[in-house]
């Protein structure tokens, strides 16, 4: 069937990406795995609008932002409170991706929290290019801004973490 | 890669002017054992991308979609099935409404085309008032005349002045009373 090689071949290689853009605002692993999973059970519900949509990639990662800020409202999760707890619940805390490979944890925590703070534009801009790997383009047509405005947020988000790095202010 | 380079590609970092790949270099640097002390701070940046990178969903994660969606697929086949069930008195009911309807409509028509066979022996409405009324008129004067006939007839009785009574009992007794010349008469005349 034609939906379900579309959905393996362009849908299903999102969900590295999309889920680590839901953890980026839930910051809980099984909220973040629901919501991928919500989104693409949705999507399949609507395989007979595939064709009506210019950028998939794109609208995925709309459906899964969204239904992460829903979820956060409805959770009203504090955004530090699982990062500072001291399970082992995120795999750069797992042991193939030592500890030691942080000065101290936290100084993650720092970069986190600083990242969290950032307004919503420089935060996605920023984790499309440097988690993603995203050129502007590709940025600007998944956030549906201009790609001015992705340089400018980004200019912005790496300047703040540069700031607290070499601790100016 | 010489830290002078890399010094040169952190200050491109910082003003937005990297490519993908040279950010890419930056990391590759920053993960290495042989980080100058100079740029140590922004180690933890680098680091923290990377662990984030790395972050992705249990290998099971699409079997236990694909099994999802067959769910649903399974619970949709049902569902259809179930609406069959549930709505086939109707589906009966509604196929013999459009039967009896189809039935009535087809009669209603060829019967009206039949009509339309008698009625229509005329195709200008002037023609056929002119004929009927030609028809009517000589109709009329057939009566009008026979009226007449019968008009002339009783008129001419009346003239001859008969004894009704004389007559009716020359019919009775006919045979024993001989006749006479007059009686001859009558009778020729009636």
């Amino acid at each position: 069937m034609k939906s379900d090689i579309f959905f393996h071949n362009i849908i299903l290689p999102q969900k590295d990406i999309l889920y680590r853009l839901a953890l980026s605002i839930v910051k809980d692993k099984r909220e973040a795995e629901d919501i991928v999973q919500d989104v693409f059970l949705k999507l399949w519900s609507k395989k007979e609008e595939w064709e009506d949509i210019e950028n998939v990639e794109a609208y995925c990662f709309r459906m899964v932002k969204n239904l992460s800020l829903d979820k956060m409202t409805s959770l009203r999760m504090k955004t530090t409170e699982s990062i500072s707890q001291e399970d082992s619940d995120y795999k750069f805390m797992d042991s193939h991706t030592p500890l030691s490979e942080f000065e101290s944890k936290e100084e993650s925590e720092i970069i986190t929290r600083c990242i969290d703070e950032l307004p919503e534009n420089q935060k996605l801009a920023f984790q499309l290019r440097e988690i993603e790997g995203m050129n502007y383009k590709e940025i600007s047509s998944t956030l549906n801004i201009s790609e001015e405005l992705v340089k400018v947020s980004l200019f912005r988000a790496r300047n703040k973490l540069k700031n607290l790095l070499s601790g100016e202010k | 890669m010489t830290s002078n380079k890399i010094d040169i590609l952190l200050a491109k970092y910082w003003e937005c002017e990297t490519s993908v790949q040279e950010e890419r270099e930056l990391q590759e640097y920053f993960l290495s054992e042989s980080i100058a002390e100079r740029h140590q701070q922004y180690k933890p940046l680098f680091s923290y991308l990377e662990s984030v990178q790395e972050m992705g969903l249990d290998c099971d994660f699409e079997s236990k979609i694909m099994e999802k969606i067959a769910e649903i697929g399974e619970r949709e086949k049902e569902k259809k099935y179930l609406e069959i069930r549930i709505f086939e008195p109707l589906l009966k009911i509604a196929a013999s409404i459009a039967a009896i309807a189809a039935i009535g409509i087809s009669v209603f028509l060829i019967e009206k085309q039949n009509k339309q066979v008698f009625a229509e022996t005329y195709n200008d409405p002037s023609v056929a008032i002119k004929q009927a009324t030609s028809a009517l008129e000589k109709l009329g004067e057939a009566l009008k005349q026979s009226e007449q006939a019968s008009m002339r007839g009783i008129r001419e009785l009346q003239e001859f002045d008969l004894d009704w009574s004389m007559i009716d009992s020359l019919a009775v007794s006919a045979d024993s009373i001989p006749e006479t010349t007059d009686n001859v008469d009558i009778r020729e005349r009636l």
